[in-house]
């Protein structure tokens, strides 16, 4: 475990974007957004998740599946919700037969949540406002700088690499840095009431409820927002056209999404419909692929048009 | 470059055959033989227009060639219905997981199917009739629309005369040059004497002849895990990624498309 002061974090975001583009959080009034590094560019890690998930650096929303020279970039600054989203996606996309277009030469440097948006859910599912593996570097802040862990050999060797921006962090770097995240904790768990489900029992009870998706889907325009917006939702549209085979983002919202040739269609109807998002990320997902199809950013419910509180959804499922 | 399997592999028609007014099956050459096991799928790739997921129709034992029986039902089968012998297409495969084989040996196979559902049955029945000695008893039961709508018309008294025991029936007939049994295809249960205890029954058709001839295996005592369905939905990644052929936890494409109904029967709206 490492320590980097504000000073030397300026050198290493400098460092870094000479091997990879690097993208990172930056805020806009009171909202975040990805920003491409440019030197001399004010990084700070502060706050919390940015509108748009980190997903679509690693894959974009249409692209022609071709062979192309990679770039390999860097995410400084991803939070833990974005990092759930992504191992699922990984597990989706790098099983086998692996997705050769997927972009997995990248550096991860995860921060932890220092503020809670609006929206933010990740205590209701017992996740937690900061990451704990996955990642090749997490920054977590502390007074004058980070305390740093690293989570893969890619991070041990950009360390090494870069030993002279790093000292050995102290006792009291640590000590700081479980305070600062015992109160994150506390901020985003207080801000939903200190309501924690249990997933699994939660996928059991959306599986047997029809009433409350028949009453929130109500106002659902079938937009694809919220999966568009959503940090683990990996749909695509295999095209065939004139440039060959293309990949588009799609949506199990549409309604045109499960019909096969011939017209049938399983969710041709809304409610289905809208209640086979909550079955994918909270039954289908963990049974399949060993993870939940949510992280808690509550970038769907920021993203709604029909003003539907995925939270409380799920909340209400629960609690019937 | 990892190995890309959105690229398809170029084929070429050798032969196109009328099957009905809207069924037409195609001989494919792929480059590089696509070795699938029967029941598995391919992805029917028109260069620069578009792609479908289609199960071969003839025998896994035929590795240099393969057919395709194909129903013009949509715009990207419109296209291939257009395609004429020479023509170059591309296929990905093979795709998921085909017929249990090794389950079905020593038994008596029951094949249920149903109109442009008897493509995949087919695959199904020359690779069975190519061991035949490995299975106690090969019985067909096919019904279609009309006669007109029947596939394989000039093969039923080959795959006779190689083993298999065929029952065949027709919704309706309204010119009267059908001579057999008039009905919905489960009608045929009432022709032959079956052992569903000891059985395997293997289903393809229409949905709602797949839901109520599936209904009527379990009726007359077959068990759920040894009913085995080919379930169709629109695979487009066909490697489970793109999540279209979402079927409950499943993706069709990977973990089917074969399934034994134990394993489906409880989600909703498989027969959709």
């Amino acid at each position: 475990m490492w320590f980097i002061s504000d000073e030397n974090f300026k050198t290493f975001a400098d460092e870094i974007s000479k091997e990879y583009t690097l993208y990172f959080p930056v805020l806009k009034e009171t909202r975040y957004n990805w920003k491409k590094y440019q030197k001399d560019d004010e990084i700070s890690l502060d706050g919390f998740r940015t509108d748009l998930p980190a997903k679509y650096f690693f894959y974009a929303t249409q692209e022609e599946l071709r062979q192309k020279e990679k770039t390999p970039f860097a995410v400084l600054g991803m939070r833990a919700c974005d990092l759930e989203g992504l191992k699922l996606l990984k597990k989706i996309y790098l099983d086998e037969p692996q997705d050769p277009y997927f972009r997995d030469e990248n550096l991860i440097i995860t921060a932890d949540c220092t503020d809670c948006g609006e929206n933010c859910f990740c205590t209701v599912l017992g996740k937690k406002p900061y990451a704990e593996d996955g990642f090749d570097l997490n920054f977590s802040r502390t007074d004058g700088g980070f305390f740093v862990q690293t989570g893969t050999q890619k991070g041990n060797a950009l360390i090494e690499k870069l030993k002279e921006l790093f000292i050995k962090a102290t006792e009291e770097h640590k000590y700081s840095v479980s305070r600062r995240r015992e109160e994150i904790l506390k901020k985003v768990s207080e801000k939903n009431n200190n309501q924690e489900i249990v997933l699994k029992e939660l996928g059991e009870k959306i599986e047997k409820n029809r009433e409350v998706f028949e009453e929130f889907s109500k106002t659902c325009v079938s937009c694809s927002a919220c999966t568009n917006i959503c940090p683990a939702c990996f749909c695509f549209f295999l095209s065939e056209g004139a440039k060959g085979k293309i990949r588009y983002a799609d949506s199990c919202q549409f309604k045109g999404y499960a019909r096969v040739a011939g017209g049938a269609n399983p969710r041709k109807e809304l409610a289905p419909r809208f209640k086979h998002r909550f079955l994918c990320k909270f039954s289908f997902r963990p049974q399949m692929q060993e993870y939940t199809g949510c992280t808690g950013c509550g970038r769907c419910i920021d993203g709604c048009q029909g003003k539907i509180d995925f939270k409380e959804v799920i909340l209400k499922v629960y609690e019937t | 470059m990892k190995p890309d399997p959105y690229k398809p592999v170029k084929a070429e028609i050798l032969d196109v055959r009328d099957e009905t007014p809207n069924i037409k099956t195609f001989v494919l050459k792929p480059e590089i033989p696509i070795p699938f096991k029967t029941g598995q799928f391919i992805q029917f790739t028109v260069f620069g227009e578009g792609e479908a997921p289609f199960t071969p129709s003839s025998s896994h034992f035929e590795t240099e060639k393969f057919e395709v029986t194909i129903m013009k039902a949509g715009r990207v089968t419109e296209k291939i219905h257009g395609l004429k012998k020479g023509d170059a297409v591309g296929i990905r495969g093979p795709l998921g997981k085909g017929y249990p084989l090794n389950e079905f040996e020593g038994k008596e196979v029951l094949i249920l199917g149903g109109g442009v559902g008897m493509a995949p049955l087919r695959s199904l029945l020359l690779t069975l009739l190519h061991e035949k000695e490995k299975y106690k008893r090969i019985v067909l039961l096919y019904g279609a629309k009309t006669p007109d709508d029947i596939v394989y018309k000039d093969e039923f008294s080959n795959w006779r005369k190689m083993g298999a025991e065929i029952f065949q029936s027709v919704d309706r007939c309204e010119t009267g040059k059908w001579q057999g049994k008039t009905g919905v295809v489960t009608c045929l249960f009432d022709e032959v004497k079956l052992n569903p205890e000891q059985g395997v029954a293997i289903v393809c058709g229409p949905p709602i002849m797949m839901k109520f001839g599936t209904l009527k295996l379990i009726e007359i005592g077959y068990k759920p895990q040894n009913i085995f369905l080919s379930m169709e939905k629109n695979m487009s990644c066909g490697i489970g990624k793109c999540g279209h052929c979402a079927l409950g936890k499943f993706f069709v494409c990977k973990d089917g498309p074969v399934f034994n109904y134990s394993e489906i029967k409880d989600i909703e709206g498989i027969w959709e």
